[in-house]
């Protein structure tokens, strides 16, 4: 009979139940959809400033003037990504210019930034010529460029706005070659994992005693700096959005039941325990909670994952912006409302006499 | 008699009126604060980007190649290749003059230290001048390094001295040399005082660097800088920015000439200085536009999905709001109301609340936009001052279209029925 009742309550007042569960159902979708893309966004904004390349730099130290080459392995055991580079002077037709030994497999994700004109790489007898130096001796792609005891095919124009641009780069053996020096390099470039930077440039200084291993301290603290701010500017958002729905919804809630206080006033007439009464209100609100939170659930997983798709299209990895776990917080809040709120609202009727409710105040 | 229904109407039973209002507030505060926050996160975020330095690189036009590795040239120097020093300022002239936070002019030298060649950058550190407005601007190396760490401190070059040696050091090149500030080193076969080490973990950690008037004096070029770097605030570049400004009609090199790409403002400082040559540091330019990209998107996407809740919710109290009222709709068509009057006098009550809530809201919701912005940036936000009115109208707008659909089906409904208490 109990259940004969909150079901029969549920029919007969579907349309304003509807409202209830449409503010309850958005007060959910906006705390899933928010609660997903900040748990997120830290990972996405730091695969964002992976553009900016290099953020820990190792460079000879004291009065040497190379690096190990093994100073590569070392940082790629440390999960980072990392380039050596050779920098010497060659000549073409007696004209001095600066060649960089570039090992373009590991430099790859390095020189995001590196604006090409051709291809990326240079393969034994090929190479990139800076836009400077193409421009000077008036360089094209598939030309043949006379660089001293290193002849190369010019196989891409690179424009960065930096020292590349009067830079030719070939092939890092070619560039040791040219220099002279054998596993050697004259620094290597590495990128760590923003959280995993200050660990990575600890270890390659113990590694390295005769290396300085320094960090690159503007890219590191922009990237740290930025992150902090869009977490921030989130989660405060967030909370405050929150909390103005709670109280959206709570009121609504009260509302269902203050409307209902003349079924209050006849149930406690004809003789119901106030538990009672309490506990169908209590089911339907209850009822009604968790099919919001349900609905609200499913579609802001959609919403969130409909926002990271629009703003991180490249992370194309299953569950984007998408946190499952947001279900059990989102749920108990959506529920507790509820109940708060019906509880709150039941216990004010109850309160007065049923003589006082039918007669209309 | 109109005005008299509606205000007492307003008058009766004080409490619902009141949550409604509150509701509608609440909606109209969620709104504005989302607003708020997203119309001006992106300029906050520009300049927090800029501390990653230098975004333009403005050097003399060379009529050789530049050879150089880690800041010392290995060519024999040619001195005829400069920008004069005392035309640097025009870069604060151009059109987009207010979007250059910094810029930096630098001569380069290099000299013997400690048994190896090192590269000494006669620099500004911090000046203060009065612009082409008369408004006060800094120019200088700190405007565009705000993130350089000092052991000891930074040479103070308020005022012009050509006769002030001091020097600052890249900390690698300190340690080489055995130096801490305060110490004195020959330079130039002169002594300097060390005033402070610098720490960045760039190419600055092997160099030196003195006052630029002090360096010109030292190496005979007077008046002369090699380069300029330059801060600015830009518009991230989209398809329209990336077409060749040669090729564009007037009426697009128009649009493109006043809009702040790194392109558009590189192409101007060249105007202002023909004997050199401004290119962007893709490095950093390409990048800061991605991010910013990325956040504008984020911002604008939550704002929405906010926005959108917001008008549920101010919709849906419109919409209890007339459903609990049937009774008087009611009452009032039996007592021979025309419809046309009946929809009038609801809908004016409850474009009144919208109206009262919207203006509560708006105002919360600035707060709001304001706590986020000092919480955040420490400053405060810029919000436009339409958004307040805007919001207001659109609260008021949802309300009575909340209202609009319950109300006219109450109408539809004979009086005898729903007086009867039937659906």
């Amino acid at each position: 009979m109990f259940w004969d009742f909150v079901i029969r309550a549920v029919q007969f007042r579907k349309r304003r139940l509807a409202l209830a569960f449409a503010a309850l159902a958005v007060s959910a979708t906006l705390a899933t959809a928010l609660f997903s893309v900040y748990s997120d966004i830290e990972r996405k904004m730091r695969v964002e400033f992976r553009g900016f390349g290099a953020n820990l730099i190792v460079a000879p130290g004291g009065s040497a003037q190379t690096v190990p080459l093994s100073a590569v392995a070392l940082a790629e055991q440390q999960s980072a990504v990392a380039a050596p580079f050779i920098y010497t002077v060659g000549r073409i037709d007696s004209e001095p210019v600066v060649v960089a030994g570039t090992d373009f497999r590991r430099a790859g994700p390095l020189t995001n930034y590196w604006r090409v004109d051709g291809a990326r790489t240079a393969a034994q007898g090929e190479c990139l010529a800076g836009a400077t130096v193409a421009a000077h001796l008036r360089l094209r792609i598939g030309q043949k460029l006379e660089l001293e005891n290193a002849p190369c095919t010019v196989r891409g124009i690179v424009t960065t706005g930096g020292a590349e641009d009067a830079q030719v780069m070939v092939p890092f053996d070619a560039a040791a070659q040219l220099a002279g020096l054998h596993d050697a390099a004259s620094l290597v470039e590495v990128r760590a994992d923003g959280q995993r930077l200050a660990a990575t440039q600890a270890a390659l200084a113990k590694a390295l005693p005769g290396a300085d291993v320094r960090l690159l301290h503007a890219v590191a603290e922009t990237e740290a700096n930025v992150v902090l701010k869009v977490r921030s500017t989130l989660f405060l958002l967030t909370a405050l959005i929150l909390a103005i729905t709670t109280l959206c919804v709570t009121s609504n809630f009260s509302a269902l039941v203050l409307e209902r206080s003349q079924e209050i006033g006849i149930l406690k007439a004809i003789g119901a325990a106030e538990k009672k009464i309490a506990a169908l209100f209590l089911s339907e609100s209850l009822i009604l909670g968790l099919a919001s939170a349900a609905a609200g659930y499913a579609l802001g997983l959609v919403v969130a994952w409909w926002i990271g798709r629009q703003i991180f299209p490249e992370s194309a990895a299953a569950g984007v912006g998408v946190n499952y776990g947001v279900f059990v917080p989102v749920a108990a809040v959506t529920l507790a409302m509820a109940v708060v709120a019906t509880l709150a609202a039941a216990a004010r009727i109850w309160r007065i006499s049923p003589a006082v409710i039918l007669r209309g105040e | 008699m109109f005005v008299r229904f509606v205000s007492q109407s307003i008058r009766r039973s004080p409490r619902r009126k009141a949550m409604t209002v509150a509701a509608v507030a609440m909606g109209t505060a969620v709104a504005t604060a989302m607003l708020g926050v997203m119309l001006d996160i992106g300029d906050r975020m520009n300049r927090e980007l800029s501390s990653l330095g230098a975004n333009l690189m403005v050097t003399a036009k060379a009529r050789s190649l530049p050879v150089e590795i880690g800041g010392v040239n290995y060519r024999p120097v040619s001195t005829q290749d400069f920008i004069p020093e005392d035309q640097v300022l025009k870069i604060k002239s151009t059109f987009w003059h207010l979007n250059i936070t910094g810029l930096s002019p630098v001569l380069r030298a290099s000299t013997p230290l400690g048994g190896r060649n090192v590269p000494v950058e006669g620099v500004w550190f911090r000046r203060s001048f009065r612009g082409a407005d008369n408004a006060p601007l800094e120019a200088g190396l700190r405007t565009v390094n705000s993130t350089w760490k000092i052991d000891g401190r930074w040479i103070d070059d308020r005022a012009r001295n050509d006769a002030d040696f001091e020097i600052m050091l890249g900390s690698a090149l300190a340690r080489r040399l055995g130096v801490k500030p305060g110490d004195s080193l020959q330079v130039y076969g002169r002594p300097f005082t060390v005033a402070g080490i610098v720490s960045t973990g760039g190419e600055e950690e092997d160099e030196a660097f003195m006052r630029l008037e002090v360096l010109q004096q030292l190496v005979n070029r007077p008046n002369q800088v090699d380069a300029v770097q330059v801060g600015a605030l830009t518009k991230p570049e989209d398809e329209f920015a990336r077409q060749d400004p040669s090729k564009m009609t007037p009426k697009e090199y128009d649009r493109w000439y006043c809009t702040p790409y790194i392109s558009s403002i590189a192409h101007q400082i060249e105007e202002v200085l023909p004997m050199a040559v401004a290119r962007p540091i893709w490095r950093v330019a390409d990048n800061e536009g991605k991010v910013l990209d990325r956040i504008r998107g984020l911002m604008l996407l939550i704002t929405l999905a906010a926005l959108a809740s917001a008008g549920l919710t101010v919709w849906s109290v419109m919409a209890t709001t007339v459903l609990e009222r049937r009774g008087e709709i009611a009452i009032m068509q039996a007592t021979g109301a025309g419809n046309g009057l009946v929809a009038a006098l609801l809908s004016t009550e409850v474009a009144i609340e919208g109206a009262a809530g919207g203006l509560i809201g708006s105002w919360i919701g600035l707060l709001m936009a304001e706590w986020v912005g000092r919480a955040v940036f420490q400053t405060s936000l810029e919000t436009p001052a339409m958004l307040g009115p805007v919001v207001v109208g659109a609260a008021v707008l949802a309300s009575v279209a909340g209202a609009a659909q319950p109300l006219r089906r109450a109408l539809m409904l004979e009086p005898a029925v729903t007086l009867r208490g039937g659906e």
